[in-house]
């Protein structure tokens, strides 16, 4: 497997799977990138999604969080991108919790 | 502002020099009796608690032997006071006070200075003495640059009056050491209330240390968790899991309290529980304007600001979606110039995560306004992501009012009771 992982300001990760990216026609997560107001960190080289900046830049900010490559892949690419946000302390939380929460009860 | 417990913000008196009763933090009787074995006694028995108050409500007691510190320490220790539930004490010498009074540095907003306090009237609320006797509270404004010393707290003292000279020269020495731990610590408040005078000296017997939220990062020594201020209780689970989002990343903020944490309140009042998020505060408070009259609680308050990164609003989304007592959600911004496309993004990240059967679809009824800048965008994405489909949710664009959101969330709620709810 092939990837493009890479970590973002707020603590998490960024894996692009480039295997599935070569068969992708859309490449929405370049073009969604770098829309006026977004990261502009990706680019395409040898036709899969690369980094623009280095890992350290992205890691301290340049990465504009706001999971729109995700998003369009899921939507117009071949769902290759995953998106990792921890909280640890919700974990926690929901791990010493005795009611259930709403989202995970009926219907 | 963060908040200390009276054991805290005495180990860092003890820290500068500040006599303090010898005293150990237990939450256990088997950690009490340890205590006692060391100490002798008497001993007081305090619970850990914020608020004021806490010796009239029965939250100090003492000990003369073994028997009446086990009565204290179970009478104490998962007591409730002002809705928070002890969960600490701090047993500690019991001390002979032969006079009190009241030491403070506190931040003068009005004077951008710090301003040192003293009273003779110690032990008894400070403000309500300086509505009533405003003559016995003296201050002084603090030049940082140049700093606080001893014949600074000299004079001050002297104005206070009623002290002999051996008394003034240790309270003088103990200011400077209050003044240390207030710009050491970062803090808002270093106060002791009340500075007790004993035969063997002035001591601490009480102490009250705010620190300032804004400093918390490089206060690490403290070990502290970061939250928005919840009045006077403890922060919760929830409130410290929010706190961590803006710790390494200022693109932006979230703001996350729960008013009512255990639902309890909403409960009693016959209200609707619901998780509520907003951008601007304002608008945050006229829709909740709007929605209480008609029966629903939000159990907790959180507004976004400063154009908060995508990935933000996923995990705050998460956050208040984790209340299990919420049967609904509401989303409201302001006319605002915050991103709403990213804002939109990352709620529909979470609620794809917390719904995955569903596409992202709620299980309980969900209203989201989106009111300024990309919020086309914002109402695009749920479409194209198929969440506005859903039966129990409405996402709406600028033209509606916070009057209109209210009744349209109610209409759906009673839909969706009536189609049996969670059941």
């Amino acid at each position: 497997m092939r990837d493009l992982e890479f970590e973002i300001r707020s603590g998490g990760t960024v894996r692009i799977d480039l295997e599935k990216c070569e068969s992708c026609e859309s490449k929405a997560c370049v073009k969604i990138c770098n829309t006026p107001g977004m990261g502009e960190i990706l680019e395409l080289k040898d036709g899969v999604p690369s980094l623009k900046p280095t890992l350290d830049e992205v890691k301290r900010g340049a990465c504009t969080e706001d999971l729109a490559c995700e998003l369009e892949c899921e939507l117009h690419g071949n769902k290759a991108i995953v998106i990792t946000l921890p909280l640890p302390q919700l974990d926690e939380y929901l791990r010493d919790l005795s009611e259930t929460p709403t989202y995970l009860r009926g219907r | 502002m963060a908040r200390l417990f009276e054991y805290q913000g005495k180990s860092l008196f003890k820290r500068k020099g500040i006599p303090v009763p010898e005293g150990k933090f237990v939450q256990s009787l088997d950690e009490a009796m340890e205590v006692a074995d060391e100490l002798g006694f008497p001993l007081a028995v305090k619970a850990q608690v914020f608020g004021g108050g806490r010796g009239k409500a029965g939250g100090i007691l003492f000990a003369e032997d073994r028997e009446s510190l086990s009565q204290a320490v179970n009478g104490l220790l998962g007591k409730r006071f002002r809705g928070a539930s002890v969960e600490g004490l701090l047993i500690e010498q019991k001390v002979a006070i032969r006079k009190e009074v009241y030491m403070a540095v506190t931040a003068d907003p009005s004077t951008r200075q710090p301003v040192g306090i003293v009273s003779p009237k110690g032990g008894v609320d400070i403000e309500e003495t300086s509505e009533r006797e405003p003559t016995a509270v003296f201050r002084v404004s603090i030049d940082i640059l140049r700093g606080f010393y001893y014949y600074d707290a000299m004079n001050l003292l002297r104005q206070g009056g009623g002290l002999e000279s051996r008394e003034m020269l240790s309270l003088a020495n103990l200011f400077t050491s209050l003044y240390q731990v207030y710009r050491e610590y970062d803090c808002k408040l270093a106060e002791i209330n009340p500075l007790a005078l004993t035969d063997r000296g002035a001591i601490a017997v009480d102490a009250r240390v705010d620190i300032d939220d804004d400093a918390l990062a490089r206060q690490t020594s403290l070990h502290l968790d970061v939250a928005e201020e919840a009045g006077e209780r403890v922060a919760t689970l929830l409130e410290i899991a929010a706190g961590t989002i803006d710790e390494n990343d200022h693109r932006g903020s979230v703001h996350f309290v729960q008013i009512d944490p255990d639902g309890s309140y909403a409960g009693a009042e016959g209200r609707v529980s619901i998780g509520f998020d907003c951008v601007g505060a304002g608008t945050s408070l006229t829709t909740m304007d709007e929605l209480v009259p008609v029966g629903y609680y939000p159990i907790n308050f959180c507004d976004s600001s400063g154009n908060p990164v995508g990935s933000k609003l996923y995990r705050i989304t998460k956050i208040i979606m984790a209340q299990p007592q919420i049967e609904g959600y509401v989303f409201v911004s302001c006319v605002s110039s915050q991103q709403l496309d990213n804002t939109a993004r990352g709620i529909i990240k979470a609620f794809k995560e917390l719904y995955p059967a569903s596409g992202g679809q709620p299980n309980i009824p969900s209203i989201l306004v989106f009111r300024g800048a990309w919020d086309d965008v914002a109402l695009d994405l749920f479409r194209e992501h198929g969440i506005s489909d859903g039966r129990w949710i409405k996402v709406l664009g600028r033209d509606t009012t916070e009057k209109e959101a209210a009744g349209i969330f109610d209409a759906l709620y009673k839909e969706w009771k009536e189609s049996g709810g969670l059941e």
